[in-house]
């Protein structure tokens, strides 16, 4: 991975399902130690958005580039990448540490998981199917499986969601500590994740 | 690549082995058709062509149980967008295929077993046999990889996969059968067959290969 700042571009971004536009001409971009939040009413497109942003749908209209010294290959932005969201789903046959086994990519992947899951209060869990987790520790799984490998650049889509106080603590107080060195998007509509972040673009 | 291949690969395992799913419906289907055909033919010898008809038709059944599985499974259960953001768009086609045929492996070595001890069937030439049944089994599993991630992402069933799956694996079956029926007779059996189906698996790979990524990246 690159040790070059991060910049995200998205110019001119629309996007319709058949005839009706979900949003159109949006125009954002962050560089590393720059968070944005995206807020709007339900079904005004926050998690659509993210999705082309992270390179995983394509927008109708309009373009998306990720700079780090020169402009990164779409294919392969989900390794610069942390994403997660509601439709993001860890494997409910496997235990949490073998989730993480499964996405960690670094070699000093291990070690930070191992940090993460006592940070997050998993500890204790990793080895329970995730099956058996609550909603609240599902989540925190996927905060984990996001931060796991450092990555330059967190989208982060309703990160707050089923987290209990303690959780939502740790969860503002992780992103406290890396948003200097990180590029931060979250899809929320939680006042106090939009705080969080330094800029806020609103839809619909 | 080919450690994410291997990171896929590991897991798919470990939930399949966990689930067994998959594997349970096929192999039990496999043995309960293989034992209902047995009883209904109450011992009555088939000519060497029905023969190799009747296992490729249980082959071919078991197996459509379980081949889409592996995709469908991901969008079933809301974990195809963690494995994409967790694994690249080659690793993943490269890993189910190797998943598929593993699972093909199984399911031929369930069915194929079963079928000669109950239907007491006689093979004349058994290097010729064991290469048809590995040769049409990995065609099988090789053209069914792509179609699977296609039924996946429309949100088919085990029918879809079965009805697309038929016309693909036509020429397959076709030749798997009359493979194996010249196993089974005296005469001595070519190899054209045998060339033709492994000729078929590596170019439908290949193509399959590089149109993976047209239907796992979502538009």
């Amino acid at each position: 991975m690159s040790t070059a700042p991060y910049s995200l571009t998205g110019e001119g971004l629309a996007k319709k399902f058949g005839r009706s536009a979900l949003f159109k001409g949006i125009c954002l971009s962050a560089a590393t130690g720059e968070s944005l939040s995206i807020t709007g009413p339900n079904g005004s497109g926050k998690s659509t958005l993210m999705k082309i942003l992270a390179g995983i749908q394509k927008p109708t209209a309009g373009n998306v580039d990720l700079v780090s010294g020169s402009s990164i290959e779409k294919t392969q932005w989900l390794s610069h990448i942390g994403y997660t969201g509601p439709l993001v789903n860890p494997y409910d046959e496997l235990t949490g540490l073998e989730n993480i086994a499964f996405a960690a990519r670094p070699a000093d992947a291990g070690e930070r998981a191992g940090r993460l899951l006592e940070t997050f209060g998993l500890g204790p869990h990793r080895d329970k199917k995730v099956k058996h987790y609550s909603s609240g520790m599902k989540q925190r799984l996927k905060l984990i499986l996001a931060f796991l490998n450092d990555p330059p650049v967190l989208m982060l889509d309703e990160p707050g969601m089923n987290l209990d106080s303690a959780g939502t603590a740790l969860l503002h107080s992780y992103l406290e500590s890396v948003r200097k060195e990180k590029i931060i998007i979250i899809a929320t509509n939680d006042p106090l994740e939009e705080q969080l972040c330094g800029r806020t673009i609103k839809l619909g | 690549m080919g450690k994410d291949i291997l990171r896929n690969l590991r897991k798919d395992f470990l939930v399949e082995f966990r689930s067994r799913f998959a594997l349970n419906v096929s192999a039990s289907f496999a043995a309960i058709v293989t034992i209902a055909i047995s009883l209904t033919a109450g011992g009555v010898p088939f000519p060497a062509n029905v023969q190799a008809i009747i296992l490729w038709i249980i082959i071919f059944f078991s197996a459509m149980n379980g081949l889409s599985h592996i995709f469908v499974r991901e969008e079933d259960q809301g974990t195809a967008l963690f494995l994409r953001t967790a694994v690249d768009v080659d690793s993943v086609f490269v890993s189910k295929f190797i998943f598929n045929q593993a699972f093909m492996a199984v399911i031929l070595a369930v069915v194929t077993p079963l079928y000669l001890f109950f239907l007491q069937v006689r093979v004349v030439h058994a290097a010729h046999f064991i290469f048809s049944i590995a040769a049409g089994g990995f065609s099988m599993a090789a053209a069914t990889t792509i179609l699977a991630a296609m039924v996946a992402k429309a949100g088919g069933k085990g029918s879809l996969f079965t009805i697309i799956s038929f016309p693909i694996l036509l020429p397959v079956l076709w030749i798997s059968v009359s493979s194996t029926s010249a196993a089974l007779n005296a005469a001595p059996p070519a190899g054209g067959s045998l060339l033709f189906l492994l000729a078929f698996s590596g170019f439908i790979s290949v193509i399959s290969f590089l149109l993976f990524r047209f239907i796992w990246l979502e538009d």
